[in-house]
């Protein structure tokens, strides 16, 4: 018999669905498409015959769960509640366990080395990531997939020429010399690492200034998104336990970016392989916060006692909603009640603000078409807007967003809530 | 199977991406809203034009390969499901809104606009399409036409066969043909127009719709009566209407759903009501106020021990997000549920809620009621488990006994759902047997070899 074991995990999530269709009106790779394999109930239907045994993991099967942004947004339309993205990351473990990552990688990668235009610029890449090897040994296999997506004829932000890890010092104490309210561990994440070390400056400053110690763990490692949503389970593991180790001393851990506050949180939901792991990720879940949920709903910080940056006076902004903060960890108050109470800035909804970018991780490098596809449905809205500027907070959702928007010759920036605030 | 020739013919039709045979595919299109109905078709096709579809179909008469055709797939009646194999004529990517007339309120588009895209594109030039199945996430027009689908709006809009104008269809032996025109009013020879809706696609592929368009209400009341007694709702229903209000909608909710909707998410619904009924007036704001004002007399008259009128937008969404959880509040309660769509005059709704009870209870079932009451079209269920068999065969007597209850007074099998394959077994029991021939006999003439959507219907 062969062991089932992540599929057996989920089964209780599969049999939630009741195929009642409503999910193709929210499902963005579905809304290209058109086709039923496409959607969360197809998925779900092959992911259920797959726990019954009456489906192998054939490279078809590979394609098809690996056609997910994990967005999302059938969860939260879906009237049954059915959890498909437990479904599709544990559909996709199991392939892991079966097949080995090797198969996963090896077809994905088959499709990105066929484009020889995409593998060119992919190469490039990976050369000027040569120089960081000796620095991130060990660590290069957990660069983010958005980061290698980078390759793939995109409008690259360039790197950046420091990286935060090779800025901060271990501790930071309040700004004003008192004893600190709260000690909280700030947890980098790879884009703000490599590509926005300015906003991981911006937010240790923010906490300092508010009385907060802010410690920067060394042994700190990549939030493990790409990884463990890939299925890979054990490597997801081995990251989680780096990370709970590496913030074992703080009350809470910090994050600026969505994606990793979401993922750190949600250890406890896909990895546990026993219930001491279950606990432990339990309890790590209760100490991860996002930066905007940690400012204003643990700081308690006023959205009206903030100020505007000078730059941003007059202009007009509009809010896309991270996947990972709207529907992951329902952060979505927050930002509005911050940028509707920024003296100077002219706030406006925009059409689809929850609309996922198209990004969806390693999603956008084996599926760059659909990606745009789905980009240009955002951009359709920020147009719409007539904003000057578009804001998010997941430095993840900010680079495909710059991306599309000059792709799609628009003026928009596209900037992280915290770069609009003063101190 | 199906010969290699016939799916070359078919890649040389569409094109090689829109055909697809892969075992995930045929899978993915096996099923369809149902519960228990699954069989796999050989091939699943995209055609994007009424020319293409016009060639398939020719094909498959020729090769005698059944064609299902599918749309979004969310019919709760077997009906897309390939019963005998052959292609899935799926009209997904067939889904352009071609033209909105605003002076002559009317639409035309092609089969697989999915409604919620088009109430949104009309409700941007300030126009509705009535018919509001509460599939409308998911639901085509091809789907809503080839059922004759209705919501809850049919208390004063009436169902989908009532918003046809024109169709255009290909034939089971592939001619296009177009019917009916763009007029309210048409008497050119026989309605052929009427005979394709609810045909449940058996008697071909409908290609185009013009579809007939109403200005979008400017404004809307959501008011809320609640009862101790679920008869007694019923009984509301038709006191409103015969005092001279028709509310856009009318809705019913008994207490298993509340409380199951309330464990799902809670909303704030009345959990020790026996029954809730769920009314929205709509028109110009006057007549609304007043309308809603006469339903919480009448209904207060009537044994609504509580009457909320919603103060706004928010509360009326609360309510209705509760009706539409409903159907998922039933379903994810036991392993099988088996969900009837009778309807029977509105007069004898109280007495067909009064038989559900009684032959619930005599065979021992857990039981709900839910439904578009202002029409008289209900949903009651039991709940039960196909594994247990001695269970399950209680729930199917009980349910035919509420079918034959729902027959005896003056009612019918399936108000909105369709026969497809779910309901064949009560079909012939409920029908003339004269209708039933002739419906065979106008199945054969159009379709001789018997090739579009077999084993539908009456098989
Ligand atoms: C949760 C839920 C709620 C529902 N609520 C309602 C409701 O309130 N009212 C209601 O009436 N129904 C309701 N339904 C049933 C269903 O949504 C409707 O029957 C709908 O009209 C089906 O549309 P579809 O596009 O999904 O069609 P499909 O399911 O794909 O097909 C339905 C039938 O139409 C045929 N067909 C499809 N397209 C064409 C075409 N272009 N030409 C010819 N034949 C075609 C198919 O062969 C099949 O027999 C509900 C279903 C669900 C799951
Ligand atoms: S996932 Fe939810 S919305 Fe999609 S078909 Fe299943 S029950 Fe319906
Ligand atoms: S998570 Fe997003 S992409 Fe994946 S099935 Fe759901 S809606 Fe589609």
């Amino acid at each position: 018999m062969k062991d089932l074991k992540e599929l057996k995990k989920i089964e209780k999530f599969a049999d939630q669905c009741m195929k009642c269709g409503f999910c193709s009106f929210f499902c963005p790779v579905y809304q290209e498409e058109k086709v039923e394999t496409a959607v969360a109930r197809g998925k779900n239907y092959l992911t259920k015959l797959a726990i019954k045994g009456e489906q192998e993991f054939t490279p078809e099967m590979a394609e098809i769960i690996g056609k997910c942004l994990l967005c999302k947004r059938c969860v939260a339309n879906c009237p049954a509640k059915a959890q498909i993205d437990r479904v599709v990351v544990g559909a996709r473990a199991q392939m892991v366990k079966e097949k080995g990552l090797g198969f996963v990688k090896n077809f994905a990668f088959r499709k990105v080395m066929a484009d020889r235009k995409a593998f060119g610029r992919y190469l490039r890449l990976a050369k000027a990531f040569q120089w960081l090897l000796p620095k991130t040994e060990g660590n290069i296999r957990h660069l983010p997939d958005f980061l290698k997506a980078l390759g793939k004829g995109r409008n690259i932000p360039s790197l950046a020429k420091t990286f935060l890890r090779d800025m901060v010092k271990p501790v930071y104490k309040p700004q004003n010399g008192e004893t600190p309210k709260m000690r909280v561990g700030f947890f980098m994440g790879c884009a703000t690492d490599f590509v926005y070390p300015e906003l991981g400056l911006k937010l240790i400053d923010f906490l300092t200034k508010r009385g907060v110690e802010v410690v920067v763990p060394e042994a700190q490692n990549c939030c493990g998104a790409a990884i463990y949503f890939s299925g890979d389970f054990e490597t997801g593991r081995y990251l989680a336990n780096a990370n709970i180790k590496a913030f074992d001393d703080v009350e809470y851990v910090i994050t600026a970016c969505g994606t990793c506050s979401s993922t750190l949180k949600d250890y406890q939901k896909y990895l546990p392989d026993n219930e001491e792991e279950q606990k432990r990720y339990e309890a790590f879940e209760k100490k991860v916060k996002d930066s905007l949920e940690f400012i204003i709903n643990i700081l308690n910080v006023k959205p009206e006692e903030l100020t505007l940056k000078k730059e941003f006076e007059g202009k007009v902004a509009t809010w896309h909603d991270p996947c990972h903060l709207i529907r992951y960890q329902n952060i979505k108050d927050q930002p509005r009640a911050i940028l509707k109470s920024l003296k100077g800035l002219k706030y406006v909804e925009m059409p689809n603000a929850d609309l996922c970018c198209g990004m969806g991780g390693s999603f956008s490098v084996y599926h760059y078409d659909l990606t745009k596809k789905i980009a240009d449905k955002k951009m359709n809205g920020i147009k719409a807007t007539g904003a000057d500027i578009v804001v998010t907070a997941c430095p993840g959702c900010m680079i495909n967003l710059i991306d599309n928007a000059l792709r799609n010759k628009m003026p928009q920036k596209v900037y992280h809530l915290l770069e609009l605030v003063e101190g | 199977m199906i010969k290699e020739s016939v799916l070359t013919e078919l890649q040389k039709i569409v094109g090689n991406e829109q055909v697809l045979t892969t075992p995930e595919a045929k899978k993915a299109y096996s099923y369809d809203g149902t519960t228990n109905w699954v069989h796999e078709p050989d091939v699943v096709v995209f055609p994007k034009t009424a020319e293409e579809i016009s060639e398939i179909v020719k094909l498959a008469n020729r090769e005698k390969v059944p064609v299902t055709p599918r749309g979004g797939g969310t019919n709760v009646s077997g009906g897309s499901v390939p019963w005998l194999g052959g292609i899935v004529l799926c009209t997904t990517k067939m889904n352009n809104i071609l033209k909105i007339d605003k002076e002559n309120l009317t639409a035309t588009v092609e089969p697989g606009v999915v409604l919620q895209d088009l109430t949104l594109r009309l409700a941007s030039d300030g126009l509705f399409f009535p018919p509001d199945p509460q599939s409308f996430f998911g639901a085509t027009i091809g789907g809503i036409i080839a059922e004759n689908a209705g919501g809850p709006a049919c208390v004063k809009y009436g169902v989908t066969k009532q918003y046809i104008l024109g169709l255009q269809v290909v034939l089971p032996t592939g001619e296009i043909v177009n019917l009916g025109g763009r007029t309210i009013k048409n008497v050119v020879g026989y309605d052929l127009l009427h005979l394709f809706i609810s045909s449940e696609g058996t008697l071909g592929v409908i290609t185009k719709a013009e579809l007939k368009l109403n200005p979008l209400p400017q404004a809307r009341k959501t008011s809320m009566a609640v009862y101790n007694d679920v008869a007694m709702a019923g009984e509301s229903v038709f006191r409103v209407l015969e005092n001279g209000v028709i509310p856009a909608k009318i809705e019913l909710l008994d207490n298993w759903v509340i409380n199951r909707i309330e464990e799902m998410m809670p909303l704030g619904l009345p959990k020790d009501a026996d029954a809730v009924l769920l009314f929205e007036c709509d028109g110009i704001p006057e007549a609304v106020e007043k309308e809603t004002e006469k339903i919480v007399e009448i209904t207060k008259k009537y044994g609504a021990i509580d009457v909320r009128v919603a103060k706004d937008q928010d509360e009326a969404n609360k309510y209705w997000m509760a009706r539409r959880a409903g159907f998922a509040a039933v379903f994810g309660k036991a392993p099988t549920v088996l969900s009837e769509d009778v309807t029977v005059p509105r007069g004898n709704i109280p007495a067909l809620i009064r038989k559900v009870k009684e032959i619930s209870k005599k065979y021992d079932m857990e039981n709900c009621v839910l439904g578009h009451a202002g029409d008289g079209n209900l949903h009651p269920s039991v709940l039960t488990d196909i594994k247990n068999k001695e269970h399950y065969e209680r729930a199917v007597k009980a349910i035919e006994e509420i079918i034959e209850s729902a027959v005896e007074l003056g009612g019918v099998l399936s108000g909105e759902h369709g026969i497809g394959l779910e309901k064949q077994k009560f079909f012939r029991r409920t029908m003339d047997p004269v209708a039933v021939e002739l419906m065979k006999k106008i199945k054969a003439l159009l379709d001789p070899n018997n090739i579009m959507n077999p084993g539908k219907i009456w098989d």
